[in-house]
């Protein structure tokens, strides 16, 4: 009569299944779902695609365009995005209910415009990431609208138009 | 015969699905939600779900990992003995995008990779549900057999937002 000991401990567990459908499912503090990129916040620097292990950030630019592409099937849910981005734009959720039938259902796009360079005309920073730069450091507004190649050519005609040796 | 829609067979199979559980290289780490899912705790006995030993006798794989090289022909051979319909529940980020070893040299990396192969070797997989997570809970794994069966909608939508 051994067995009937199982009952007492049956008893005294209790019904422990989980009714999931049809109840809250088990989530503690510091899960971490799906994350949300806020684009209201959201510059466009790519910091969060350098730091994704998986790169389930991507990021990649297309003429006007910058394109940060987040793929939900590939993320690891870490969080080292959320923890690295310099304008807190990324918030991780604890959303798990991704389940699809079709894999491009988990993408998550975002396009930033580019600013074009105003001597060259070649597009190069997000509008957002120009303006985050110029309110940080003073004295970079003359040369936010240009890229990086036209700046130096830009920077050395005023060194040399400083000290004379150009006549123009 | 008469042409039935795949929507009319799983209609059919909802009120029992067995299903087969196929590691292609994974972790582990999915594999232990899966038995988690398969628990008194979870109970997925509740909607009807078995755990079958043959992939000749399933309904469902749960697939997890992201298709190493070396287990690529016993891969091919399983699905090959699962009876149609095929439907195939990927499982955690490898299976469903190959993870963190997406680009490796060693893997196929995913499901959505997979597929091309088997299609070449003459196998249709007649439905997938994609369960992201690394690893995926045991609910979002019963959330994907729902997805699969067609109980629930997904509710994962394409998001495309631009700025400025």
């Amino acid at each position: 009569m051994k067995f009937l000991k199982l009952f007492v401990v049956a008893k005294k567990a209790g019904t422990v299944t989980r009714k999931y459908p049809f109840e809250e499912p088990l989530i503690t503090e510091e899960f971490r779902g799906e994350i949300k990129i806020d684009p209201e916040k959201c510059v466009g620097c790519g910091a969060c695609t350098l730091i994704c292990p998986p790169n389930a950030l991507t990021m990649r630019d297309e003429g006007n365009v910058r394109l940060i592409r987040y793929f939900v099937g590939r993320c690891i849910f870490c969080g080292m995005c959320a923890e690295v981005c310099p304008t807190n734009a990324i918030a991780i959720t604890k959303e798990f209910e991704l389940a699809t039938l079709d894999a491009d259902d988990l993408l998550r796009d975002l396009l930033h415009k580019r600013v074009k360079c105003r001597i060259c005309g070649r597009p190069f920073l997000t509008t957002r990431l120009t303006k985050y730069a110029n309110k940080d450091i003073p004295g970079s507004d003359n040369y936010a609208d240009v890229c990086p190649e036209c700046r130096s050519k830009l920077s050395i005609k005023n060194i040399l138009k400083y000290r004379g040796d150009l006549d123009d | 015969m008469t042409k039935v829609s795949i929507d009319s067979i799983v209609k059919a199979l909802r009120k029992s699905v067995w299903v087969f559980h196929l590691n292609s290289g994974s972790c582990n780490g999915c594999d232990i939600e899966v038995l988690d899912a398969l628990t008194p705790f979870f109970d997925v006995e509740r909607f009807g779900i078995k755990l079958v030993a043959s992939p000749r006798h399933a309904d469902v794989i749960l697939f997890t990992g992201p298709v190493t090289r070396e287990v690529l022909p016993k891969v091919i051979k399983a699905l090959r003995a699962m009876p149609r319909p095929r439907m195939v529940l990927a499982i955690g980020s490898c299976a469903v995008g190959g993870g963190i070893w997406y680009d490796s040299y060693s893997v196929i990396g995913g499901f959505p990779k997979l597929k091309k192969i088997l299609m070449e070797e003459g196998i249709t997989i007649d439905r997938v549900a994609f369960v992201p997570g690394c690893p995926a809970r045991p609910e979002a794994i019963i959330y994907g057999v729902l997805v699969l069966l067609g109980v629930v909608k997904p509710k994962s939508k394409k998001e495309v937002v631009t700025i400025e």
